[in-house]
């Protein structure tokens, strides 16, 4: 830990008033922090094939409660191509569509690393450009990987970006931990005032390591978070696998609307995984 | 208010081009740089930007844009724009667009921003930009835009930034009162913006739907519902309406139909053709599927015209009848295809519906009452096949007493016609006892006519509601009323006749509560007066007429079905005095009533006339005159010849046998309009506008045994007249006879002046010349 916290505080003041994050994070020390990359996905790749199955496993159907995967979400997930498949430019396309499919009016996909890669402390990132209209919501999260054993929310959730269609400008990132989850987690957003999340590619990425969690949309950190700012246990000193998805409706989206297009494609560039090395 | 300049948009493009022309003249075409627009994106901060100048739309209340200091969004100003209350005699509405004389490149931004706010909570009509009083190729509008008593942002998306690299118009407004009502919105800190925010824009045409239509050859059709739709900042969807020159429209087969780039599709052929557009690269949602049969097909000869008598029927659309308004011949109800056109087949007006599914026909604002009338007529063709069970269907609305849609007294009937009575390509006459629209239990407030069916294709003519009980009375007189002699204008008071001058302001149809129904219609092209269904009816004549120096009154009048008709002359007290008028007539019929049968009448200051009877009459020519001055026609009977029957070969005369067989009009290509007439009873020949006339013999006779031809002759106006007798060859010698006469002129001429050119022993025809009308009598041989 090189960051001083009570400096970073007053950047983050700083950045409230004039904006002036670049220059704010050379002089915080963030950029000192030395990374190495331990795993990627740049989704190289025949379009209409699936991403590297050594790398990816697939929550599949409407969440083992029945319920919408906890969220009252309405698609049925898939690891049909459709759904889930290389564009050949590069990406990973997460397409969500209007089709009836196993009692749901929706399919789409939802990836992860469970029990194929999961790590305590880093940095992780994705570069993406999200889908857009009401009721789509995208993700790119962590939950902690002993989920089995002391289930959700005891196993944390560090949710780097979550996005609401209807609100083009917008991101959340988020901790979901014991005594501080669902409408009552630790969250906190960013805005474009000049773009948009849905018509261009950003990186969205958290350095994570003991007792914080930083976030960070491109270069800007919009959102650090330690033990004191959460109302109850810390539960991130242990690993977390990855999780992607774009999910239709539910509790923190609303419903589609009539207004909402779909297909609607979220587009992945890379996902990469650092350690600090010092 | 200096900062407004009321300029007119002609000027500044007059100025501009000039100023082009002068700077053409002076230099060489690669000295020129390539034109630079400014990318100004103000338009209204504080004040107008630089260039800027404001119009205000016809109609519009021009003083209702000023600029406010008082009320502003940020700065020194704002634009206030005063609605005008319904009715303001300065202007309906408020509207105007602000444009530069120089065009503004604002490829580098997306939108057009302002901030508003209004006295009340409004929605303003339209706003938006592209409009520069020219040609206005890239408007864009926003609609019903909705305003509150707080400021807030209004985003107008530019529906393609690459096309607006030399725009002159920068905002446009126009707004109505509300509820009729008036009220004040401010706009402030309009710029064009880089807002970044906009995004996804999704272009339609035809509002998204993608259309199937039949057409034909020749038709032209507008693509209309262009817009393209955003998603906005906040993540809602808006639409921009976008004027054609944003979009790129395409054909999928030009051979069978193309699209201008303004959206008007052509057909040209038959086949099938798909009409799709983009913006951009970005295709358009929305489409039209065209199915091009060719050239239309339709009739080619009008419907059968009507013979239903017009006093027993209601039409709606017919050239044989009076009319009744029709307020829509397509209502355009919600899911009906149907286009209607009005065209003539033969000169004869024809409706004609394409693409009918059903087509609503509304009389509301005059509701028929069909009460009185037994049957529903009309005639319709359609090229489309007619094989069972295709059906044409006819329905029937009425409003009932409440005289509106619905409140539970409505009645209405549909009936459907099928083969044998339905066919294609020919009319069908459908002649609907209305006793058949049992549904229809009242039919006092009829209101909507609904034509649906199998046939998309129809043609629609002689609509109309009749009476099969009444009666059809005689149609009116084929020719015209005979035209009157030529008279000195001092000798003649006419009151209705074409050959003279009618003294002026005569109301010939004074309202003196009469029930006959008056018109004029013209007989082979003369006016005619015709009274339909008489019981009386006046003539009130524009200022009192002095005829105590004419002698008598002529009247032409012709009726087939009245049995009683007398004529009055009044003068003031009222004094009238009738005389009957022999009825019916076989044709026309002339009457010259001397005036003192009109006694006691004050000739020197009559007012009116009055006809009283029955039936339907048609009058003309209703006149004094002066006789002996050129009267028209002899008043007593020609001279009743003495000679002995047995010294007589008779051909025109009731004193004696005529020559059977005679055909006293042969058809010699003669302008002479024949007839027989009484004078005072006596049987007359009447050569009216002589140019020649001809007599054939029932037999070819031998008068060689006789001495003279004897004639009686009357004309007022004839100056020349001639007889000839012709034997076979021909042979054949004028005699000259004088005229004009004096009142009838009997002359017998010795057969010896034909001699010897003619062979009296075998005389078969008799030849007249000359001009004027002549009345003959007692034409015959004698010795």
């Amino acid at each position: 830990m090189k960051i001083n916290a009570s400096f970073l505080r007053r950047c983050v003041m700083l950045v409230a008033v004039a904006g002036l994050w670049l220059g704010c994070k050379e002089d915080n020390g963030i950029s000192e922090r030395k990374y190495q990359l331990v795993w990627e996905d740049d989704f190289s790749g025949t379009a209409g094939t699936s991403p590297d199955p050594a790398k990816w496993t697939y929550d599949i159907g409407i969440g083992p409660g029945n319920d919408g995967w906890g969220n009252q979400e309405l698609q049925y997930y898939t690891n049909r191509p459709e759904n889930v498949s290389l564009d050949g430019a590069g990406n990973l396309a997460i397409t969500a569509r209007k089709e009836n499919f196993s009692g749901r009016a929706f399919t789409s996909a939802r990836l992860n690393t469970k029990g194929v890669f999961a790590q305590a402390y880093g940095r992780y990132e994705a570069r993406m450009k999200m889908p857009w209209g009401p009721g789509i919501w995208p993700a790119f999260w962590m939950l902690g990987n002993n989920i089995d054993e002391v289930s959700w929310p005891q196993c944390g959730e560090i949710d780097i970006m979550e996005f609401r269609g209807q609100q083009p400008t917008l991101i959340h990132g988020t901790l979901h931990g014991p005594g501080y989850s669902g409408g009552a987690a630790v969250t906190k957003s960013f805005a474009l005032s000049n773009s948009r999340f849905d018509t261009e590619f950003h990186v969205f990425a958290v350095e994570w390591g003991e007792n914080y969690v930083d976030f960070f949309v491109d270069d800007t950190l919009y959102q650090r978070l330690t033990p004191e700012d959460v109302p109850g246990e810390w539960v991130y000193n242990q690993p977390f696998f990855l999780i992607m998805n774009v999910a239709v409706g539910g509790n923190f989206v609303g419903f589609p609307t009539p207004q909402t297009n779909f297909p609607q494609t979220m587009l992945v560039d890379y996902v990469r995984v650092y350690k600090e090395v010092n | 208010m200096k900062n407004i300049k009321f300029q007119f948009p002609a000027l500044a493009l007059l100025a501009l081009s000039a100023l082009l022309t002068g700077l053409a003249c002076k230099r060489e075409l690669a000295d020129l740089d390539p034109a630079t627009f400014p990318t100004t994106p103000e338009i209204f901060i504080d004040g107008f930007s630089a260039g800027l100048n404001y119009g205000a739309f016809g109609g519009s209340k021009v003083t209702a844009f000023d600029v406010d200091t008082e009320v502003k969004y940020r700065g020194a100003a704002s634009m206030k724009f005063a609605v005008p209350d319904a009715g303001d005699p300065q202007g309906a509405y408020a509207g105007g667009a602000y444009f530069t004389s120089v065009g503004r490149n604002l490829s580098g931004y997306d939108a057009l921003t302002f901030w508003a706010k209004a006295s009340k909570s409004a929605s303003i009509d339209v706003v938006g930009f592209g409009n520069d009083f020219g040609a206005s190729n890239y408007i864009a509008t926003l609609r019903d835009v909705k305003v509150n008593t707080n400021w807030q942002k209004f985003i107008i998306p530019i529906p393609d930034p690459s096309k607006l690299t030399q725009e002159r118009g920068m905002f446009f407004y126009s707004e109505g009162p509300e509820d009729g009502l008036g009220y004040t919105f401010w706009i402030d800190e309009v710029k064009f913006e880089k807002l970044g925010t906009i995004a996804h824009p999704r272009p339609v045409i035809l509002d998204g739907q993608d259309q199937t239509l039949n057409a034909e050859t020749g038709q032209q059709l507008n693509i209309g519902g262009l817009k393209v739709v955003f998603n906005m900042p906040d993540g809602v969807d808006q639409g921009v309406e976008a004027a054609p020159a944003y979009f790129t429209f395409a054909s999928s087969n030009p051979g069978v139909a193309t699209v201008s780039n303004t959206g008007v599709v052509s057909i040209l052929d038959a086949g099938s053709a798909v009409i799709t557009a983009k913006v951009g690269e970005t295709d358009a949602d929305g489409s039209l599927s065209l199915t091009s049969l060719g050239q239309a097909v339709g009739p080619t000869t009008p419907a059968p015209t009507p013979t239903v008598s017009p006093d027993s029927v209601i039409s709606l659309f017919s050239n044989a009848y009076t009319n009744v308004p029709v307020d829509l011949w397509n209502t355009r109800w919600q899911f009906s295809t149907a286009e209607d056109f009005d065209l003539k087949i033969a000169g004869n007006d024809v409706k004609r519906y394409r693409n009918l599914n059903f087509v609503g026909i509304e009389f509301t604002s005059q509701q028929i009452n069909a009460t009185s009338m037994t049957h529903f007529h009309l005639d319709i063709w359609t090229p489309d096949p007619t094989d069972l069970p295709k059906a044409f269907k006819v329905l029937l609305v009425d409003f009932g007493a409440n005289g509106a849609f619905g409140g539970g007294d409505d009645a209405s009937h549909e009936l459907s016609f099928t083969r044998p009575t339905l066919v294609s390509n020919q009319w069908v006459s459908l002649d609907i006892p209305l006793s058949n629209f049992t549904g229809l239990v009242n039919r006092a407030h009829l209101a909507q006519l609904v034509l649906s069916g199998d046939v998309p294709n129809v043609y629609v003519d002689n609509v109309y509601f009749y009476n099969k009980g009444v009666v059809t009375p005689p149609s009116g007189p084929t020719v015209a009323a005979p035209t009157p002699p030529t008279r000195n204008p001092s000798d003649v008071i006419s009151v209705f006749s074409d050959a003279y001058t009618n003294v002026p302001g005569t109301d010939f149809n004074p309202n003196w509560g009469q029930a006959t129904a008056t018109s004029q219609v013209a007989i082979a092209g003369n006016n005619t007066l015709r009274y339909s269904g008489l019981n009386y009816q006046g003539t009130q004549f524009g200022s009192n007429l002095d005829v105590s120096g004419m002698t008598h009154l002529h009247v032409d009048f012709w009726t087939k079905n009245s049995t009683l008709l007398n004529i009055y002359t009044i003068s003031p007290g009222p004094v009238e005095r009738p005389v009957a008028l022999t009825v019916p007539t076989n044709g026309w019929s002339s009457i010259d009533i001397p005036l003192s049968q009109f006694s006691p009448v004050a000739l020197n200051n009559l007012i009116q006339f009055k006809f009283d009877g029955n039936g339907d009459i048609y009058l003309d020519n209703l006149y004094f005159y002066k006789a002996g001055s050129g009267g028209n026609a002899p008043t007593t009977a020609a001279p009743t010849p003495t000679f002995s029957a047995a010294n007589v070969i008779s051909v025109f005369s009731d004193a004696y046998t005529n020559i059977a067989g005679t055909d006293l009009n042969p058809n010699w290509g003669q302008a002479t309009v024949v007839t027989q007439v009484p004078v005072a009873g006596n049987n007359t020949l009447l050569y009216t506008g002589l140019n020649y006339q001809g007599i054939q013999l029932g037999s070819n006779q031998n008068l060689s045994t006789m001495t003279h031809l004897h004639l009686d002759v009357w004309t007022a106006n004839s100056t020349e007249f001639k007889v000839y007798i012709i034997s076979p060859g021909p042979a054949e010698k004028p005699y000259t006879l004088t005229v004009p006469t004096s009142g009838w002129s009997s002359v017998n001429i010795p057969l010896s002046e034909f001699t010897p050119t003619v062979n009296l022993g075998n005389v078969f025809q008799f030849k007249f010349e000359g001009n004027g009308n002549i009345y003959l009598d007692n034409i015959l041989f004698y010795k």
